[in-house]
């Protein structure tokens, strides 16, 4: 580690500022990231983190400031120019184009050619080789983006930016999407990378992650940087610190579940190839978890409940009227909520404002005699700004110019504002910060408090344990253990996701 | 959660000058209030004669207002992310010549035959772009070529005369008046029809539930879907107003030509996608207003006007139109990226 301090910074920033219509986004930050070295960039939603980012990768003209590759200064003004510079960038939300096959989005801009047709046999070759760097062997390259799952998806994209050989690799949240097997998968990749010279950039909330991961780390908040650390100079207490400028603790609950009125009864339902033969019951005020590993079928579950796919077989009881919705217009005013995991493309119009977002599933109920009464929505929104404090708390902000934690804090107030019976979670916390998963914690409680019974997918491994009264496990498609609080660790959950242990 | 929730106040925020947000509110019809300066200017140093009387106001949206009934109507195509209609323009010609023909048996026949063929070209868009998800650039386009070669199988290339066909003398006259019927001897009848279609459609778009569900579904088909809107049906009215206009356009054009022909319409499409987008409403959908698209029509009106005074020719007028759309959609573009969008 020494030695690279001698070493010149393959890539250095200095008092580097970018200002949005409103916003100081990112105020004369200096950062710098060494060839062999991975550099951690953390802080909380908000902080600036994908706007510093977003300078490196060339997708603002207008930054201030000056930037040095190997010593030499450059000019990043657009995608072009930071990609010649040898600078890759992997999304916070993911940009591969979604109908458009895994070949063409990994090759894209250098698609192989025989004469003016594109050679397939190459194209498909190619892509595997590149796959395979990922551990995607398995994946058939002419397939459509929308076909794979996400995680799939995310690993695509690091095959993508790979591909072009970079010398600088940018990482924005890259694990928010994983599993724990994935992420630690992507860790060997990241590792390897990180042996092959290349300088590397990584953004997350997760601080365990930094530490398995990271060389050094810069915290932001507020837009300008509090420090720079060598990871083995800092504890995570003190990082949280310099995060927040206060500690926060995360809080367990431990009380028992009591409730015993069943609102939600599900009977045999199946959909042929995703999952089979599933039952179960939750209560009113019940969080039931569901837990899995990514890909063992509990967002299709999610979907077939709330009627956006259909079912093959099976009954679904809610308080003791079978339900039949055909679409999700009808399943929402039979009381069931689904808050998708994927955000952006699922859950969010980011083109509209906060207001239009949270109030969007409520046009219906807001209307009369087909005019929309936009006053009545106003109580609810105010309040829901308020409890999940979006930021900025202006409900005319469009909703593409928030942080992604806010973003997914407006998502969950969406679906609050329902006030469902069932509300289906699908990783509520995607992308959020210490403190903003607190927050949207208090709120999962405060609804089950108020009798709704919550639906809980997580993947992060702590959320799921410390906030589910009761824990189902599925795995490929069937429902292969329950589990009641006391007897739930992050350790048994895991083992069971791995279908050891039942 | 207190301490949590009152840390977070607006430090970083600065201020968008007064000027700018000025700016961003009145938008098109700063450009209007431009172009008539403009006008005003040009009169002053003696260039242009009659810029700034009343008549040729009243000639200005008269003039635009067949264009305007059209752009109001495609503009909830737009709104919903579906770009444009192409097929409004032998829409125009379609309903027209039907109307026409049905003169025969009366001019309230004519009317509503006009009205059932082009409820029934939306409802053909709707059922193909809402339901079967086709694209909507070539499906319109497609059946504005079928729709002519419906007119030409029919009606074999023959132009049909109202004064032909008509069942009576006053039938004929009624169908003339569709255009030029004048109140007060000065307001043309179609500019009734835009202020009415105006004040109508600015309140469906950004008062009902519709026009709420058009805008989520025009931002994010797929979130709308999520969030129980039916999208296939919002999607669907959307391309049904848009014939509806274009039928409105296709009757008051044919009354103007006195002739039922193939042609009438030619150069719709494009028009009234020019005056969307200077209007301000983006091709990505599911942002702008029917205020601006009625800055955008009278933007074109007051350029085409004084083009005119100013002796510009057609071919020159054309190519300006089409060189000042391009410049707004770079405009722009160039804006949302500074904002940090990607979309134009
Ligand atoms: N397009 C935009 N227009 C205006 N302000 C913006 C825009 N994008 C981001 N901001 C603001 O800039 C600040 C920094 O945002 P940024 O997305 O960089 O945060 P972040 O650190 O990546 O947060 P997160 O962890 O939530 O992803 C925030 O206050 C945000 O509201
Ligand atoms: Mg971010």
């Amino acid at each position: 580690m020494s030695e690279r301090d001698v070493d010149k910074p393959a890539f250095e920033m200095r008092q580097v500022s970018k200002v949005y219509p409103g916003t100081i986004a990112v105020d004369k930050v200096d950062f710098d990231v060494f060839p062999g070295e991975v550099h951690a960039l953390i802080g909380e939603n908000g902080a600036g983190k994908t706007t510093l980012m977003s300078i490196i990768s060339g997708s603002f003209d207008d930054y201030t400031g000056d930037i040095f590759i190997n010593g030499n200064k450059v000019s990043l003004r657009s995608p072009a120019q930071a990609k010649k510079n040898g600078i890759e960038m992997i999304y916070q939300d993911l940009s591969l184009a979604l109908p458009i096959s895994v070949a063409e989005n990994v090759l894209v801009g250098r698609l192989p050619r025989k004469g003016i047709f594109i050679d397939k046999e190459k194209m498909v070759s190619e892509t595997f080789d590149n796959l395979s760097k990922v551990g995607l062997e398995h994946i058939d390259p002419m397939i459509p983006i929308e076909d794979i799952s996400q995680h799939e998806a995310q690993l695509v994209e690091i095959a993508k930016a790979m591909g072009n050989n970079p010398s600088i690799l940018v990482m924005d949240e890259p694990t928010s999407a994983l599993s724990q097997e994935e992420v630690e998968r992507l860790f060997d990749i990241i590792d390897s990378l990180r042996k092959m010279g290349l300088a590397i950039v990584y953004i997350s909330h997760h601080l365990p992650e930094i530490f398995k991961i990271a060389d050094r780390v810069t915290v932001l908040r507020d837009g300008h940087r509090i420090d720079t650390k060598k990871i083995n100079d800092v504890t995570q207490e003190e990082l949280v610190q310099m995060m927040v400028g206060k500690s926060v603790t995360e809080f367990y609950r431990h009380d028992i579940f009591s409730g015993e009125k069943v609102r939600l009864k599900v009977e045999k339902l199946t959909r042929y190839g995703f999952f089979h033969d599933v039952s179960f019951h939750a209560c009113e005020g019940e969080i039931l978890g569901i837990g899995g590993l990514s890909g063992a079928g509990r967002s299709e579950l999610a979907r077939v409940l709330v009627a956006l796919d259909k079912r093959d077989k099976g009954r679904i009881v809610l308080d003791g009227k079978e339900i039949k919705s055909r679409n999700m217009a009808q399943a929402l005013d039979e009381g069931f909520a689904y808050l998708s995991e994927n955000r952006k493309t699922e859950g969010l119009a980011t083109r509209l404002s906060i207001r239009d977002n949270i109030l969007s599933a409520l046009v219906p109920r807001l209307s009369k005699n087909g005019v929309y009464d936009k006053e009545k929505g106003d109580p609810v929104l105010m309040k829901l700004i308020e409890e999940l404090s979006i930021y900025p708390p202006d409900p005319n902000r469009e909703v593409s110019n928030l942080s992604g934690g806010n973003q997914q804090k407006v998502l969950m107030a969406k679906w609050i504002a329902v006030e469902p019976k069932v509300l289906i979670l699908d990783e509520p916390t995607r992308g959020v910060d210490i403190g903003a998963k607190v927050i949207i914690h208090n709120a999962i409680e405060a609804l089950a408090k108020e009798g709704r019974t919550i639906i809980l997918i997580s993947s992060d491994l702590p959320e799921l344990v410390s906030l589910s009264h009761r824990v189902m496990i599925m795995r490929q498609g069937h429902f292969i253990k329950e589990m009641q609080k006391a007897e739930c660790t992050e350790e048994s959950v895991l083992l069971a996701a791995n279908g050891e242990g039942v | 959660m207190s301490e949590l929730e009152q840390k977070k106040t607006d430090l970083r925020s600065v201020s968008q000058t007064w000027f700018s947000k000025k700016l961003n509110v009145a938008g098109i019809y700063g450009i209007v209030a431009l172009f008539i300066l403009l006008g005003i200017f040009l009169q002053l140093l003696g260039v242009i004669n009659n810029f700034m009387t009343t008549s040729n106001m009243l000639n200005i949206v008269d003039a635009v207002s067949m264009l305007g009934i059209v752009a109001l109507g495609l503009a909830f195509v737009t709104y919903s992310g579906h770009f444009a209609d192409l097929s409004i323009p032998t829409t125009m010609a379609l309903t027209g010549i039907v109307a026409v023909q049905m003169l025969q048996f009366g001019f309230f026949a004519a009317i509503v035959s006009a009205f059932i063929v082009g409820t029934i070209i939306g409802l053909i868009n709707a059922f193909a772009i809402g339901k079967l998800k086709v694209n909507p650039v070539i499906w319109t386009l497609a059946l504005n070529y079928m729709t002519l070669g419906v007119i030409r199988v029919i009606w074999a290339n023959k132009q049909i005369y109202p004064d032909m066909i008509a069942s009576s003398e006053r039938a004929v006259e009624l169908f003339d008046n569709i255009y030029r019927l004048r109140f007060f001897n000065k307001i043309a009848f179609p500019m009734i029809m835009l202020i009415v279609l105006f004040f109508l459609f600015h309140f469906v778009m950004s008062k009902s539930k519709f026009g709420i569900q058009l805008k989520i579904t025009g931002a994010a088909k797929k979130s709308a879907e999520y969030s129980g809107i039916n999208v296939e049906r919002v999607i669907g009215a959307a391309f049904v107003i848009s014939a509806l206009t274009a039928t409105l356009g296709g009757l008051t054009i044919t009354s103007l030509s006195r002739v039922g022909a193939w042609y009438n319409g030619a150069g719709y499409d494009f028009k009234a996608v020019t005056a969307i987008v200077i209007g301000g409403m983006t091709l990505a959908g599911g942002r702008g207003s029917i205020i601006g698209v009625l800055g955008g029509v009278l933007v074109i009106g007051l350029m085409n006007n004084l083009m005119t005074l100013l002796g510009v020719g057609t071919f020159s007028q054309d190519m300006i139109r089409g060189i000042i759309f391009i410049i707004v959609v770079g405009i722009n573009a160039k804006t949302l990226r500074t904002m940090g969008r990607d979309d134009a």
